[in-house]
């Protein structure tokens, strides 16, 4: 097998052309369910448009979907890279979440920077370590990660909910429970202004946080580890064939942890900006689906970090327009879903958009995101 | 320990472990043919769906059985169409197949949608006078037994018969078996077909058997279970039923253990955690490494 | 009357504002509009027989009865609140009503940030007043213990059970309380077995699997009246114990002998909030001008016992009649919150 490292600018329009025709294609396909459903799908996608692009708030509310959603499709595609599926990233963007306002509560007093960057690496390594268990479980007992990770997940969610959790009577409140008697809400107290993340400026009525520069630095950072650094080159060859990799002198246990804690990492930064950028507190009912999402939006992505970012955004742009597609045609809202599991459709098999638009067909390397199955 | 307590947490963990072996079932013929199937989750939610649906509109609950069984097989065909024909990742085909079924049933979902009652159990004269053991096992309703049944059928067809060693075949070597002269993409195709069909009987154990209704999303994460207990089974039928036993017990072990009041000594989530606490230390710990047929994942290319 | 200088000082430093924001921006004429009011619902439908759709009856019905028209938005995601109330006030809805305590903090921010709105938050629980925000909450615990006196009072076997949706939401607590000290209260030694959903909150009201089966366990150790209270998953608990003999099941939140059929040979009656009503008076205040800020009471009480009333003794009748007096009274004590 051979590894070769593509040229940013090759690999973005191989990123770009059939995903633009799919989603247009799959654009049209919905528009004719909803035809034959009695829906005007016109006023739909109008309705969508206005709701992610309309106006400077709608933009701003595509952008503040689209930042947790690259974090979380991130971590998929570089779970992928490395040969690992990672379906743990909901339970890891709880425990980013939770540890992030743990540290935004409790360190108040900090000076404004230091405590920001704490609170920002705390929800890093809590999923970090969440992340490598299942990274070390799968390279010391050979625990398949895919189980580990589900099983994970449940485990942060209840955790998660436990630390905030009320208690009937007679029980203990969990320990990081708002001690504030008058909120019966159970979440933590509000994160001090110093551990905020900053607004950068503002776009309508929303106002966009520094999330969106630790976004544009983690697609650099991702793609730079991946295709630049040695750690990159083992991943790749790791996740392209463990044996190689053994043979050519890898340690497949370590690069199995290290790429499990960065994904678990990644996906915990979206709890943590969520947290610090726009929540100012964690309540157990926080964000549900996003680790989820990750999984289409980096296989939408094909897994590369910029075309990672460009399906975060379409999708950023589907979840911001839902409501006001809602109100202008009254559509279900599901109506999105099956719009979005037709555009990973097209994508994932190029010869029907090549055969519907009669396109020459081209040699083109397929992702091996399967790979995650294999042993190692 | 009172017997009937000790009845009540053993029909309860069968009754749980119920769809989760079905859809392990499922997954494991998917699987030993060399097609990962993650969307398990979706085709069991999509059959629920149907199956409720034509048992609200026909009150026919076996036909309703019937439509849910299909249904899972057509949406195999439909994952088997991608991820066979057309070569597409089969993790990307899975997903769509999980995001699809969530978006069309939440779409179609009309309110006031009642059915008429659900399948009832049936004791087994005689068999289920005997002590605990005959309130566990003899007095079920048909999808249990079934389930059970299917679970050793899924055995013998596997390591006993010629189809099964076909299916081992092509899901560990398809170039040997295709010089062999099996007919890898029909072999495929067939078990994918199959592994719908048992998804789509979980399917209907939930609407038609176990609740009697349909919600949206009631799978609630039950598909994405059974493939952790596949593989907890070392994609063996008998080992993912262990699997799925196990995951039953712990979770009516932790019903029961609220219902002693232990929810006021330590906090109940802690209780909660357990079904899952147990998997992942029984993994590590005593199944040790997994390894799942050679050629699961690669689409086949006749040379 | 301090109650009374907060509710003047809060009311004025409401209309400041409201001036404040007016005087620059020429805000449409409010009369050539129609009275507006929008319901968004926590994630879930507006469809979910449960407290989603007793909102949006009592937004219809608030709306009709003041002349006004009645939209909704359902929340696809708990990330959307904010932006989904925005939707509504950004276009100068007259009232919003916001269903569901998760909803609480995005609607406080709403309620600052448009003050010429007014907001009605369904089971919010009001810590600060805010001149345009009234929460719509209820004594759960009240039709709960009412709950427990009945279940008490009909149990044959002395065992009684409760399937409940999460701690994480207080008032399934207050339910969960009110109906173990009623029972309590009635029949000292009686045994309750209940048990909340493990799960997280994303599947802890949607697992109706999860209460038939847990239902069906408690049923099997002897309990004959079962508490079902937890949205869909309670539910799930009502149907499973209706399709065995001889048993009662209790629901929760509306009458459910209305939303759940397939319950009809088990349900004797619902431990209710009455959403609908409490909606409907709120909007009618809005109209009129008193919107009320801080916490607004609705009912909660027990639902008629539909077929099953001619097997409810005439005494149980009358013992719930005193305790629910007693309860609003105050001489009958929950212990809830206290």
């Amino acid at each position: 097998m051979q590894i070769k490292s593509p040229t940013f600018l090759r690999s973005l329009t191989q990123t770009l052309v059939l995903p633009l025709l799919s989603v247009v294609t799959a654009v049209l396909v919905g528009s004719l369910f909803m035809l034959l459903n009695g829906y005007n799908p016109l006023a739909a996608y109008a309705g969508m448009l206005d709701g992610a692009f309309g106006s400077p708030t709608s933009v701003a509310r595509t952008l503040l979907s689209a930042i947790p959603l690259l974090f979380s499709g991130l971590s998929v595609a570089f779970a992928f890279k490395g040969g690992l599926f990672n379906i743990g990233g909901e339970g890891q963007l709880f425990l980013g979440a939770v540890a992030s306002a743990w540290v935004g509560v409790a360190f108040a007093g900090l000076p404004g920077v230091i405590h920001m960057t704490l609170a920002v690496l705390a929800g890093f390594i809590a999923g970090a370590l969440w992340g490598g268990i299942s990274g070390a479980l799968k390279a010391y007992t050979g625990a398949h990660e895919v189980i580990t990770t589900i099983m994970l997940n449940n485990l942060a969610i209840i955790l998660a909910g436990w630390l905030v959790s009320q208690g009937g009577e007679g029980q203990t409140p969990g320990p990081l429970r708002d001690p504030d008697p008058l909120n019966i809400v159970p979440r933590t107290a509000q994160v001090a202004e110093s551990a905020r993340l900053p607004v950068l400026f503002k776009l309508g009525s929303e106002s966009i946080n520094f999330g969106l520069i630790l976004a544009i630095l983690a697609i650099l950072i991702i793609w730079w580890l991946v295709w630049r650094s040695t750690f990159g080159f083992e991943l790749r060859m790791v996740g392209l064939n463990p044996s190689a990799g053994k043979y050519a002198g890898v340690n497949v246990k370590r690069t199995t942890i290290t790429t499990m804690a960065i994904a678990g990492g990644l996906a915990a930064l979206a709890g943590a900006i969520e947290t610090l950028g726009r929540n100012y507190y964690f309540a157990p009912n926080f964000n549900t689906g996003y680790g989820f999402d990750g999984i289409a939006v980096a296989l939408l992505g094909k897994s590369h970090p910029l075309g990672v970012g460009l399906s975060a955004v379409l999708f950023g742009a589907m979840d911001a327009g839902t409501t006001r597609m809602q109100l202008a045609a009254r559509v279900p809202s599901e109506i999105i879903q099956i719009v979005q599991a037709l555009v990973l459709v097209f994508i994932a098999a190029p010869e029907i958009i090549r055969f519907i638009y009669r396109m020459r067909l081209e040699k083109e390397e397929r992702a091996a995101l399967s790979a995650g199955w294999g042993q190692r | 320990m009172d017997p009937v307590i000790i009845a009540a947490v053993l029909s309860s963990a069968l009754r749980q472990s119920t769809p989760i072996s079905l859809g392990a079932l499922s997954g494991l013929f998917c699987e030993r043919s060399g097609v990962i199937n993650i969307g398990i989750e979706g085709m069991m939610l999509m059959a629920a769906f149907t199956g409720f649906v034509a048992s609200a509109v026909t009150g026919n609950i076996f036909l309703a059985i019937l439509v849910a069984v299909l249904t899972g097989m057509l949406m195999a065909l439909f994952h088997g169409w991608l991820s066979i024909q057309f070569k597409v990742d089969q993790i990307i085909s899975g997903t769509v197949i999980n995001i699809l079924a969530v978006g069309l049933t939440g779409y179609f979902y009309t309110r006031n949608l009642t059915t008429q009652g659900k399948l009832e159990p049936i004791a087994l004269p005689g068999l289920s006078q005997i002590p605990i053991i005959g309130r566990v096992l003899f007095d079920n309703p048909p999808i249990t037994y079934l389930a059970l049944v299917l679970v050793f059928v899924a055995h013998f067809v596997l390591f006993h018969t010629r189809w099964g060693l076909r299916l081992r075949a092509v899901g560990e070597h398809p170039r040997a078996a295709d010089t062999l002269g099996i007919n890898v993409i029909w072999m495929r195709y067939a078990n994918v077909v199959i592994g719908g069909a048992l998804a789509g009987l979980a399917g209907a154990f939930l609407t038609l058997e176990a609740v009697g209704s349909f919600e949206r999303g009631m799978t609630n994460g039950r598909g994405f279970i059974s493939l952790a207990v596949m593989i907890f089974g070392k994609w063996t039928p008998l080992g993912a039923w262990a699997g799925a036993l196990l995951f039953g017990f712990t979770n009516a072990l932790q019903t029961q253990l609220q219902f002693s009041g232990l929810g006021s000594v330590i906090p109940h989530q802690f209780v909660g955690m357990l079904p899952y606490l147990l998997t992942i230390i029984v993994l590590a710990g005593f199944v040790g490494r997994a390894r799942p047929p050679a050629a699961v994942g690669q689409p086949y290319t006749k040379e | 009357m301090s109650k009374f200088t907060i509710k003047l000082l809060s009311g004025l430093a409401a209309a400041a504002l409201i001036l404040a924001a007016c005087a620059p921006a020429a805000t449409p004429a409010p009369t050539a509009v129609p009275f507006r009011v929008g319901v968004v619902t926590d994630v879930g439908e507006v469809d979910d027989k449960s407290f989603n759709q007793s909102a949006w009856e009592g937004a219809q019905q608030g709306a009709a009865a003041v002349g006004g028209t009645a939209e909704y938005i359902e929340t696809k995601d708990a990330k959307d609140y904010g932006a989904n109330i925005a939707e509504f006030a950004d276009k100068g809805y007259d009232v919003i009503i916001t269903v569901g305590f998760a909803l609480g903090q995005a609607t406080t921010e709403a309620a600052k940030k448009y003050p010429n709105v007014k907001f009605i938050g369904v089971d919010q629980f009001q810590g600060e007043s805010v001149a345009n925000l009234s929460g719509l909450i209820f004594h759960e615990d009240h039709s709960g213990y009412l709950a427990g006196v009945l279940a008490a009072k009909m149990t044959k076997t002395g065992t009684i059970a409760a399937v409940l949706g999460t701690d994480l939401v207080p008032p399934v607590v207050a339910f969960k309380e009110g109906y173990e000290a009623g029972a309590k209260a009635t029949k000292p030694d009686i045994k309750i077995i209940s048990t909340y959903h493990p799960g997280g909150l994303d599947v802890a009201f949607t697992d109706p699997e999860w209460g038939a089966t847990t239902a069906a366990q408690a049923v099997d150790q002897g309990a004959d009246v079962v508490f079902g209270a937890g949205g869909k998953t309670g539910n799930g608990a009502l149907i499973e114990v209706a399709s065995r003999d001889g048993l009662l099941c209790i629901g929760v939140d509306s009458d459910q002998w209305e939303t759940v059929p397939e319950a009809h040979s088990c349900l004797i009656s619902s431990a209710m909030k009455l959403i609908t009503p409490g909606v409907v008076d709120l909007i009618k205040l809005a109209k009129d001008g008193q919107f009320p800020a801080g916490n607004y009471f609705g009912d909660a009480a027990l639902a008629p016992f539909h077929d099953f009333d001619s097997q409810v003794p005439a005494d149980v009748k009358t013992l719930i009649e005193d305790t629910a007096k007693g309860l609003k009274d105050g001489t009958i004590k929950t212990g809830y919150g206290e």
